[in-house]
């Protein structure tokens, strides 16, 4: 259990610091997406609320 | 403040969006469910799954999210990333992370890296700041 922690706590921090860098900071044009619902539809463009609402955005997964 | 407070003290005025990434702890992966830590995160009531293998296909993620939506009755909308990850890395997302956009398409505020600074708090004070300059200037 500890080399686990170790190994993957080692790895996501890794990928984190990598990205982050390259990630929109405040200030900066967020990156457009356009994804579907839970059931593969309603596509949803992030760009589609420029001019009608601020967006807040909660990433995450159920584990 | 929890997110769902968040959300509905200001869902008429800010577009609530969960982006559903990459599993955090599969069971394939950094599990959580066995042994001690399986133990503890049952004695502290964690509400996240412990059954679910890391989805291999864009239509398995976006099943895992649908049972993540109903079980938690979650009621922030959510779309799924693809499979490849795309909106995650661009928002160096994983595993948990918050942001503010402005209307104007701008970053208002970008939570620190999660888990740790996954802060519903900060993001709180941003939609608090980010509305009352818009009054301000009406």
């Amino acid at each position: 259990m500890v080399f686990d922690v170790l190994k993957y706590r080692a790895a996501n921090k890794a990928w984190q610091e990598k990205y982050d860098a390259l990630a929109p900071k405040a200030g900066d044009i967020a990156p457009d997406f356009e994804l579907c619902d839970v059931k593969g539809q309603n596509p949803i463009r992030l760009s589609a609320f420029q001019g009608q609402k601020p967006v807040a955005l909660v990433f995450g997964s159920y584990t | 403040m929890s997110l769902h407070d968040l959300y509905h003290q200001y869902r008429d005025r800010v577009q609530f969006l969960m982006v559903y990434i990459r599993e955090a702890h599969p069971v394939d992966g950094w599990w959580l469910g066995g042994g001690i830590t399986g133990v503890v995160t049952k004695a502290i009531g964690f509400t996240a799954a412990t059954d679910v293998y890391d989805p291999k296909t864009t239509e398995e993620r976006q099943a895992v999210a649908g049972r993540c939506q109903s079980e938690l009755k979650y009621e922030i909308p959510i779309c799924v990333d693809t499979i490849d990850n795309v909106v995650n890395t661009a928002y160096a997302a994983h595993p948990t992370r918050l942001y503010l956009i402005g209307k104007d398409g701008r970053v208002v505020y970008a939570g620190r890296l999660g888990p740790f600074g996954f802060k519903p708090d900060e993001l709180g004070e941003a939609i608090e700041k980010y509305l009352a300059a818009g009054q301000s200037k009406e």
